[in-house]
């Protein structure tokens, strides 16, 4: 159980951190990061939570990825005019 | 080859040791005055070369100056419920007295990783519930003594 609550922290620690560059604003990213995890905070079944847990790292890759496209993106265009 | 090279080198040497003994007192003396002229020249050479990049100097950390950045972080952190920003003390509570959350408190303790520069594990940061737990563990880690 106490396992489960320091990953959750853990999530929200990497994906707060991820969040400090968002294309779209830190502030728009962290009030939604917030919200998500409030919303199943009342969360007891172990599976539920352990399934969450996997959503919140999909979306950790899922980010890491978008950031990794914007820094091709930027370099294509500096090596590149088109 | 290489012999007659050698014996020439040689010839040239014992002739330039013939031509400055017997050339007047001014020349050697002027030989003598380049050489701590030179030196100066070094000197000031490697007096303009600067330190490329921005260097701070490591901060002198002491009691003093670790708590009152503690206490200057939670008070400039953008989600400190404003109406209790007075109260911030060394002993307040940051759950039950300041009435943050657990996700609040992560990032509480980010804003310390930023302030100090350096990372709280998680097993770390759970313990870290007050100013005063925070301080002690800073000055634990970056050897404050005094």
């Amino acid at each position: 159980m106490n396992s489960l609550r320091s990953q959750v922290l853990g999530l929200y620690k990497t994906l707060h951190f991820l969040g400090r560059d968002y294309p779209k604003g830190a502030e728009w990213f962290h009030s939604r990061l917030k919200k998500a995890f409030e919303r199943n905070k009342g969360e007891t079944d172990p599976q539920k939570i352990k399934e969450l847990i996997g959503r919140g790292e999909f979306v950790v890759k899922e980010i890491e990825a978008l950031y990794s496209l914007r820094k091709y993106r930027a370099m294509k265009k500096r090596y590149y005019d088109q | 080859m290489l012999r007659t090279a050698l014996r020439q080198a040689t010839r040239t040497v014992s002739a330039m040791t013939r031509l400055s003994l017997s050339t007047n007192v001014a020349a050697t003396s002027s030989i003598r005055l380049l050489r701590p002229v030179c030196s100066q020249l070094q000197i000031q050479r490697l007096e303009s070369v600067e330190v490329p990049g921005p260097y701070t100097p490591p901060i002198h950390l002491t009691f003093k100056v670790v708590e009152e950045r503690v206490l200057k972080t939670i008070r400039t952190w953008d989600r400190v419920p404003q109406d209790k920003v007075d109260q911030v003390k060394m002993e307040s509570h940051f759950v039950n007295d300041l009435g943050l959350d657990s996700l609040d408190h992560v990032e509480l303790i980010m804003a310390f990783e930023d302030e100090f520069g350096f990372e709280i594990p998680d097993g770390d940061a759970e313990k870290l519930m007050t100013p005063q737990a925070v301080f002690q563990y800073i000055c634990d880690r970056e050897d404050v003594y005094e």
